[in-house]
């Protein structure tokens, strides 16, 4: 018995040392993609924008410095996790270094889960570089509310990697362009799940019905929204907080599981 | 013979200086040439701002940051002068502005203070009444909306009622309670001031708001005296006494007594009440 649970861990530890293997090599490759650099030159560009926006907001600096910050930082880290997302497993299959992979003894559900941990990697270094310029701009501009604006950031990140999730398993079966697509579009209905819900209450019974449905099979990302809080003095909720992680990690094992299964599939 | 590299250069500066040519004279157009095209007003110029549903729907969740695009968009509009005569979307960008980010509070006040100039008095106050509605805690809203029924719209008994509000709220300045004691004495709600009025005189932490308070609260009281004094001479005589010395003269008064806030006080000729003498 002792035997068996020992040989079953020593084999878990190989398949994360594995995934962590395959993890480090796509975030090396991500960023060898040159995303950096152009991270970096965006977000300096997005600072200037914002200061410049904020001295012609008739003192209301420190509200558009916060509200355009965050939303640039999101919206970077969305066009990264679906262009990088979409392209992953495809890339692989394009130049056939797959095969090469596959022959190897690591499964392609090792595979998967490395890709998934590479690019969230990439995403929380890009999201720390970013993360750091907007705190340190608030420090500078003296208006830092540290615990609020790290948890709002971190929950930016979270709904980064919640859309890798997504990206992958779109194009576990679809081509990157489709997977790229269909990710923005489920992008966009996640946000919009608030007008989803209002419309609903007021729709009839069979179109309540259907608009409820799409309401909870949908992400819901505006749960990952401290960014409107924020601004007007978010007071961090420890509940509030473990709802999001909750629906964070179910919501990305469903995500994770089907891309799984697809894979096992083994359409390419 | 030119060679393929100067052929480039020439040609690269010839299309930059047709751009720049062209968007010269596009701005021209969009500046200036309402008349040409035939439009009484340039649309050009000016923001379109989407219905407030619409924009609320298409936010996916950015509402706070899309208002604040709007909120620049409406400073630049309103600080770029008077496109034809009117800033004719201008109700409407604070009505966006303030869909998409309900809490944003300097919106309500500059609207309250910008838009009745600007001859959109009934939109400030529906705005100052949306502020309320969002900012129920905020002072703000129903202090400016009272300002606005005083200036624009000369009903004080309104601009009684929202200094009154503004008053509710534990941050609000002294003077609010004062201000809604004055309207309401202009709006003929004495018994209203008379409290409000006392109320003040006793607890604002201002000296000046006290005294000024105690002085209307003296004022008032005169007012109520003399109109009793007028009931006993119509009693008497069965008519309205002609101005206040007349009382004296029939000896229903020593002297008119002095009025604490200084202002002349006459008798209304149709309902016999006391009034301050218009100026």
């Amino acid at each position: 018995m002792t035997t068996t649970l020992k040989a079953l861990g020593g084999r878990l530890r190989g398949q994360i040392r594995l995934i962590w293997l395959i993890g480090l090599n796509t975030f090396k490759e991500t960023i060898r993609d040159r995303i950096l650099y152009l991270i970096v030159v965006f977000s300096i560009i997005v600072i200037a924008a914002t200061l410049l926006a904020a001295s012609v907001s008739l003192g209301q600096d420190v509200r558009v410095i916060k509200s355009f910050g965050l939303q640039a930082m999101l919206f970077l880290l969305l066009v990264i996790t679906v262009f990088s997302g979409t392209q992953l497993i495809w890339r692989e299959i394009e130049r056939q270094t797959i095969y090469f992979i596959l022959t190897k003894p690591v499964s392609r559900e090792i595979w998967l889960l490395g890709k998934y941990l590479g690019l969230a990697l990439t995403v929380t270094l890009v999201g720390l570089i970013m993360g750091t310029e907007f705190l340190i701009l608030l420090k500078v501009k003296g208006v830092l509310e540290l615990i609020p604006t790290i948890a709002t950031i971190c929950f930016i990140l979270l709904e980064s990697y919640l859309v890798i999730a997504i990206s992958l398993f779109f194009s576990s079966f679809a081509a990157p362009l489709s997977s790229a697509i269909y990710t923005f579009l489920v992008v966009l209905v996640g946000h919009s799940s608030s007008t989803l819900w209002l419309i609903s209450q007021k729709a009839s019974p069979a179109i309540k019905y259907l608009l409820e449905t799409i309401y909870y099979l949908f992400p819901n990302l505006e749960k990952f929204n401290l960014r409107n809080e924020l601004i007007y003095g978010l007071t961090v909720d420890r509940a509030q907080l473990l709802a999001v992680l909750g629906y964070f990690v179910g919501y990305s094992l469903v995500l994770l599981l089907l891309a799984l299964a697809a894979a096992r599939r083994g359409e390419y | 013979m030119p060679t393929l590299k100067k052929l480039t250069i020439i040609w690269v500066l010839a299309a930059l200086g047709l751009s720049f040519a062209s968007q010269v004279s596009y701005d021209s157009w969009r500046r200036y040439s309402p008349g040409k095209i035939g439009v009484d007003y340039n649309v050009y110029i000016e923001p379109q701002p989407p219905s407030p549903a619409i924009a609320r729907g298409l936010s996916f969740g950015a509402n706070e940051a899309l208002a604040d695009w709007y909120w620049l968009t409406l400073i630049q509009y309103y600080g770029g002068g008077t496109p034809n005569g009117k800033y004719r979307k201008l109700a409407e960008m604070f009505d966006l502005v303030t869909e998409l980010a309900p809490k944003f509070a300097s919106v309500y006040e500059t609207g309250l203070v910008i838009l009745p100039g600007e001859g959109f008095a009934d939109e400030a106050i529906a705005l100052g009444a949306k502020g309320e509605r969002n900012l129920p805690n905020s002072w703000q809203p129903p202090y400016y909306t009272g300002l606005v029924h005083h200036i624009y719209k000369k009903d004080y008994l309104a601009a009684a009622q929202a200094f009154d509000r503004a008053a509710r709220s534990p941050d609000a300045p002294a003077n609010a309670k004062y201000f809604a004691g004055i309207y309401y004495a202009e709006a003929n709600s004495r018994q209203t001031a008379y409290l409000i009025f006392k109320n003040i005189s006793e607890s604002s932490d201002s000296e000046l708001v006290r005294e000024r308070a105690t002085k209307y609260l003296g004022q008032l009281e005169l007012m109520f005296f003399l109109e009793e004094v007028i009931d006993r001479f119509q009693a008497r005589y069965n008519r309205l006494p002609t101005d206040l010395s007349e009382l004296v003269r029939v000896d229903l008064l020593k002297s008119i007594p002095t009025n604490p806030l200084g202002r002349v006080l006459e008798i209304n000729p149709q309902s016999g009440e006391v009034q301050e003498q218009k100026k």
